[in-house]
């Protein structure tokens, strides 16, 4: 089919989302000449993706229940902008069949898979059938819900985890993006993890099934980047490693899987298509698979929707997959590069790799840290990119993801990567609120990172924060120290470097010091 | 005016990282860092108590600074409260912004040490407050769907 892509392939979008997943689909836009629309819950009036979009409607209060994920409001927001399509980002509605079939029910157009294919894999248990009718490996597992609470399914559920092999995971089936699980390593705790489990889904997803799967150690994350237009093309666009995990969520991703060889890409890239096609994909999606040490793939889920980590695979590509989304959305049949690239990429010529800072504390278990960000400096140069949803004086709220930027970097191949993504780490300045930076300091320099040997429990096994916040704790005494010693003069604070310009970040400047100040406040002050 | 002491604190994680200094020491030069001085709290002014936070490797640090010898006053007279037995009710307050998710307790509940008492949500992750101390709780301040800040008060353990 003969490609058309002169006219714009949309008047006006909506974007469904918020932070830098939203600027990241505005950018798209105005690449491509479409008018862009954002929605905002009160937290988010002074958003920048509010303040990026040619228009913005309010769509209810701070908590994603109420706003974000409320699809009547977005809807209306939709048709009371006249928008011909709606972008919902990934996170919040992105996967939800009924918000597809609502928003196609206006006469809008949804960018993404169609509402079937989101009801067939929305349902995990659903999606390991069909992998299995396909020929596809699946991690072993049950292949329907474990019922809970009722007469002998205690036995039955023990009976069968034995059969499956502990440690065995306790699965969400409305599950994503790593909630919904738990691991369970002894017998006597599987009863009480199970019902908690389906608890837990039940309020998270509106659905108590759950299902258990083994657990495999030492094993890798690897997904597969898949597009498929409207006329039944389906082709894999490389593959990401993001084994690099906390609490089953993402920490940092790279294209290509460091290791992998062209054959093991070709292998894995085939049997991505394979399931995407069982399901009949249309737009953009991501197959997960659990690649074990001895390099056997078992296939987990389909992510029906652009992932976070879609960067590498544009930097390793050279492929917009936003654009390509938006020109699939409007009918259009995937491009001479889209599959040229599809096999380039079984032999990639760059690496790419991305880290996730979010507002986070690393020595607190990754305990999400909200607060206003009094400093943020953000890294440039070549090879660095940065999507970002903060800026430098913006309070992040406790209500959303925790996620606040992403910085990539490409380069010739994966040692020259590392190298780079020191340097731009070394350029990030933070301040306010802890972030998950010195994570990734330490990462870039770990011995098992740096020589590709990436597991999905590095973290867990070898993160070790508490020497290295000690370390910067003494530096810190010691830079605060050296600014009070006696004698700093005002005009020498003012000349310190990295201050001048920036009146918030001016220490104290006193005449005579501020270690003398705070000895004469000793001394005028009376205690107690 | 003798040389002053000064009394540096880094707060950590568990444990503060405190060091004295005379104004005769020659600190590390950490030419790269740059403090900058946050607004005091009320007990830092009350305190006569300088705050600055610095980063250092990504990690966002804040340190106090004060006279030693007044530090040292104040220790004293905190420690003899605690001897006379005026240990009084503990107010827990949160220590990230966040909305209620559960709550097990109400006035009147006994507790032991490390007892949940409640959580809060924050970015999609649940965390428990647990019982700092065994007591009874004589107050809960917050009910689930509560938004709390940072600081605000949760409940107190008496």
């Amino acid at each position: 089919m003969k490609q058309s892509r002169t006219e714009p392939p949309f008047r006006r979008l909506l974007i469904a989302n918020r932070g830098e997943i939203a600027l990241r689909i505005i950018r798209a836009c105005r690449e491509l000449d479409i008018e862009t629309v954002a929605v905002f819950s009160d937290a988010d009036a002074d958003a920048l993706h509010v303040r990026a979009a040619d228009q913005s409607y309010r769509v209810g209060p701070a908590p994603a229940a109420a706003s974000y994920l409320v699809a009547d409001a977005i809807i209306a927001a939709a048709v009371a902008a006249g928008a011909d399509a709606i972008h919902p980002g990934y996170g919040f509605l992105s996967e939800q069949a009924a918000f597809a079939a609502a928003v196609e029910a206006r006469g809008i157009v949804f960018v993404g898979p169609t509402p079937d294919t989101l009801a067939g894999l929305g349902d995990k248990i659903a999606a390991r059938q069909s992998a299995r009718a396909n020929d596809v490996p699946i991690v072993p597992g049950t292949f329907e819900p474990i019922a809970v609470g009722g007469v002998g399914d205690e036995q039955r559920i023990a009976s069968i985890a034995s059969e499956i092999g502990y440690p065995v995971l306790v699965k969400a089936a409305a599950g994503g993006g790593g909630r919904g699980m738990r691991r369970v390593d002894d017998p006597a705790e599987l009863s009480a993890a199970v019902t908690a489990a389906a608890g837990e889904a039940l309020q998270s997803f509106g659905s108590a099934s759950v299902y258990l799967e083994h657990y495999v150690e030492g094993g890798r994350h690897v997904e597969v980047q898949l597009l498929g237009d409207a006329h039944g093309n389906i082709v894999a666009l490389g593959e990401r490693d993001c084994s690099i995990q906390r609490r089953h969520q993402k920490l940092v991703e790279e294209a290509p899987a460091p290791g992998l060889t062209a054959d093991d890409r070709r292998r894995i890239h085939g049997l991505a298509v394979r399931v995407a096609r069982s399901v009949g994909l249309r737009n953009a999606a991501t197959a997960e698979f659990l690649v074990t040490g001895s390099g056997e793939a078992y296939f987990l889920e389909v992510n029906a929707r652009l992932q976070v980590e879609h960067g590498v695979t544009e930097l390793v590509s050279g492929i917009d997959l936003v654009h390509e989304q938006l020109w699939i959305a409007a009918g259009q049949p995937l491009s001479d590069e889209v599959v040229a690239a599809s096999h380039d990429l079984v032999q990639p010529d760059r690496h790419a790799i991305e880290l996730r800072i979010s507002a986070e504390d690393p020595a607190r278990a990754f305990a999400p840290m909200p607060g206003r960000i009094s400093r943020w400096r953000e890294p440039a140069g070549p090879g660095v990119r940065v999507d970002s949803g903060v800026a430098e004086g913006m309070t992040v709220s406790g209500d959303y993801d925790p996620l606040l930027s992403k910085i990539l970097v490409v380069a010739p191949d994966r040692d020259g990567a590392i190298r780079r993504a020191r340097r731009a780490v070394a350029e990030l300045e933070t301040g306010g609120i802890q972030t998950t930076l010195p994570f990734h300091a330490w990462l870039l320099r770990h011995p098992a990172f740096v020589s590709g040997a990436v597991r999905t429990d590095l973290v867990d096994r070898d993160w070790a924060p508490s020497p290295l916040r000690e370390a910067a704790a003494r530096r810190a005494i010691s830079a605060v120290a050296q600014l009070l010693r006696p004698g700093r003069s005002a005009s020498e604070d003012a000349g310190t470097p990295g201050v001048a310009g920036h009146p918030d970040d001016r220490p104290d400047a006193t005449t005579g010091g501020a270690w003398a100040q705070i000895a004469r406040r000793e001394a005028t002050e009376r205690w107690p | 005016m003798s040389p002053s002491r000064l009394r540096l604190v880094a707060l950590g994680v568990d444990d503060d990282l405190v060091v004295e200094l005379t104004s005769a020491d020659d600190p590390d030069v950490e030419h790269r860092l740059v403090p900058r001085r946050l607004a005091p709290t009320a007990d830092d002014r009350a305190a006569g108590r300088d705050r600055f936070e610095v980063t250092v490797d990504g990690w966002v640090i804040v340190v106090t600074a004060e006279s030693a010898d007044r530090a040292a006053l104040r220790e004293r007279a905190t420690r003899l409260s605690a001897v006379t037995g005026h240990a009084g009710p503990l107010t827990l307050k949160a220590k990230i912004p966040g909305r209620v998710a559960r709550v097990w307790v109400t006035v009147g509940t006994e507790v032991q040490q490390g007892d949940r008492l409640l959580s809060i949500e924050a970015m999609k992750m649940e965390n428990e407050i647990r019982a700092p101390r065994a007591g009874t709780v004589s107050a809960v301040a917050v009910a689930v769907g509560d938004r709390v800040e940072l600081g605000s008060d949760l409940a107190v353990v008496g």
